[in-house]
């Protein structure tokens, strides 16, 4: 049975957003498309912040919403905090488009 | 068929208030503007920091923008002030009021030899205006009269995932009943610009919804910078949105998935005809508030996370949020706590109803929170420098 306090907008979605405080080491008991997943929380999560839902390579894409909403700044695993530390957006970035790089 | 209590104007709008604002053409009125509105104490101050010394695109949207509160649905009439010889003229903008019906005035500070004479001038004319705006009835009227404006504020997680669909749940319910909604913040559908152009009544709107969104993206490139800590603001990424895309996939839950009519520019009349439309502004709040305001909103939902003081001062704003903490923590920004429908047993269903409920009493007269305080932001997005 799937936790109320886990949000998962999309079936292929790979964060959730959890609508408590969860911390390190909890374990959280997922619902996807009627198959149950458990995960092991990595870090402390804040209230509203993501949890990755399975393993994202470096460079690989965030879904959210069924969309993509940024990609992996470095390698997360399933049960990391999902947040600015990991992930980067691909708008806005002037900073790129003035390397020449975007 | 559903019904309110409202103004009616000569023009064919109908007001769920009654308010006379004193409008500065220039900043060198703001003073006098702040003084009078003191001294006629239910008077609305419009001050501002344009108005002079700008290039052609901006002097029209500054003027499109004064225009579109002096002729708001919920103003009785205005009084316009200038100092001098303004780019914005004063005369000008009071002959545009008056031919909607409104009652207007003009006053001219050097005309006036001087601010003392100027403030007194505006005070009379003002005072006047109120004491009959205070005379008038309000009338039965159809609910199919009013525009819904939708912003949200301080998103957080919780945004996309309850209070933006009870916001998308009324604003479609006014629709449904012929009326209006508008939502805007063009940056803040970076990523989901495609769903929205599929909603589109028509390939010319998909089209202009992403040339909008194009432009809006090389504008921020050429700025040589990471968009981020702008959007999302410190405050989005503290309740966890890490990228504008994501902020901009939530924001989009607000406007629901209904069809959208037309876009139309910051400040531009919302069309007559019933139905979604978007209204190209930033992601500023108080600038895309205040760009919706102009453009004839009646009133504004603001659907917030972690709480917000953004309002207007002549479309009274009504603020939901879902956020169980938010409506504890700053009670004053908070019409509407929804929260139970993401935390506890309720569904979006019953968050609509609240909201709508709320909605029903404001535009019968029910002062909003933002009202009760005196609260209120005017910001015109600029598009150029000064000169």
């Amino acid at each position: 049975m799937a936790e109320q306090y886990v949000k998962v907008v999309e079936p292929d979605d790979n964060v959730a957003t959890f609508i408590r405080q969860v911390d390190e080491g909890e374990t959280v008991d997922i619902s996807i498309n009627g198959e149950a997943r458990t995960i092991t929380i990595n870090d402390d999560i804040p209230f509203g912040h993501k949890v990755a839902l399975t393993d994202i390579d470096e460079g690989g894409t965030v879904y959210k919403y069924g969309l993509s909403i940024g990609y992996a700044s470095e390698d997360i695993e399933a049960g990391d905090w999902v947040h600015v530390h990991n992930v980067d957006s691909n708008y806005g970035r002037g900073d790129k488009a003035a390397e020449g790089t975007a | 068929m559903t019904e309110f209590l409202g103004y009616e104007r000569d023009d064919g709008s109908i007001g769920i208030r009654n308010f006379v604002p004193i409008i500065a053409t220039a900043p060198y009125a703001n003073d006098t503007v702040k003084r009078a509105a003191e001294i006629v104490d239910d008077a609305i101050p419009i001050t501002h920091p344009l108005g002079r010394c700008q290039t052609k695109p901006d002097v029209f949207q500054t003027y499109r923008t004064l225009l579109g509160y002096a002729t708001h649905p919920n103003t009785y009439g205005a009084v316009v002030v200038a100092h001098a010889g303004e780019i914005v003229d004063g005369d000008e903008l009071a002959d545009d009021i008056a031919e909607t019906g409104r009652p207007s005035a003009s006053v001219n500070i050097h005309d006036e030899k001087g601010v003392m004479n100027g403030l007194k001038a505006t005070v009379n004319a003002t005072r006047e205006m109120v004491q009959d705006a205070s005379a008038q009835q309000r009338q039965p009227h159809d609910i199919s009269n009013l525009t819904f404006g939708i912003n949200c504020a301080t998103s957080d997680t919780t945004s996309g995932l309850c209070q933006h669909k009870a916001t998308a749940g009324a604003a479609w319910r006014l629709i449904d009943e012929g009326g209006r909604a508008v939502f805007a913040e063009t940056p803040e559908f970076f990523g989901g610009e495609e769903g929205l152009a599929e909603r589109a009544v028509n390939d010319e709107v998909a089209e202009k919804i992403l040339d909008y969104v194009d432009h809006w993206e090389q504008r921020l490139q050429e700025t040589g910078y990471d968009v981020r800590g702008a959007q999302p603001t410190p405050d989005n990424m503290d309740g966890g949105l890490t990228t504008i895309e994501e902020k901009a996939l939530g924001a989009l839950v607000k406007s629901g998935d209904g069809p959208i009519q037309d876009l139309v520019d910051y400040a531009e009349k919302i069309p007559d005809e019933s139905g979604m439309y978007i209204m190209d502004t930033p992601g500023h709040g108080a600038e895309s508030v205040t760009g919706i305001g102009a453009g004839g909103a009646h009133f504004m939902i603001i659907s917030t996370g972690q709480g917000h003081t953004l309002s207007n001062a002549i479309m009274p704003t009504i603020k939901i949020t879902g956020n169980p903490g938010s409506a504890e923590r700053v009670p004053e920004e908070t019409d509407v706590d929804v929260s139970e429908a993401l935390v506890g047993d309720q569904t979006i269903d019953w968050a609509t109803d609240e909201l709508w409920d709320e909605i029903m009493e404001v535009v019968n007269g029910k002062q909003t929170l933002s009202e009760v305080f005196g609260e209120s932001q005017f910001a015109i997005h600029r598009i150029g420098p000064s000169t």
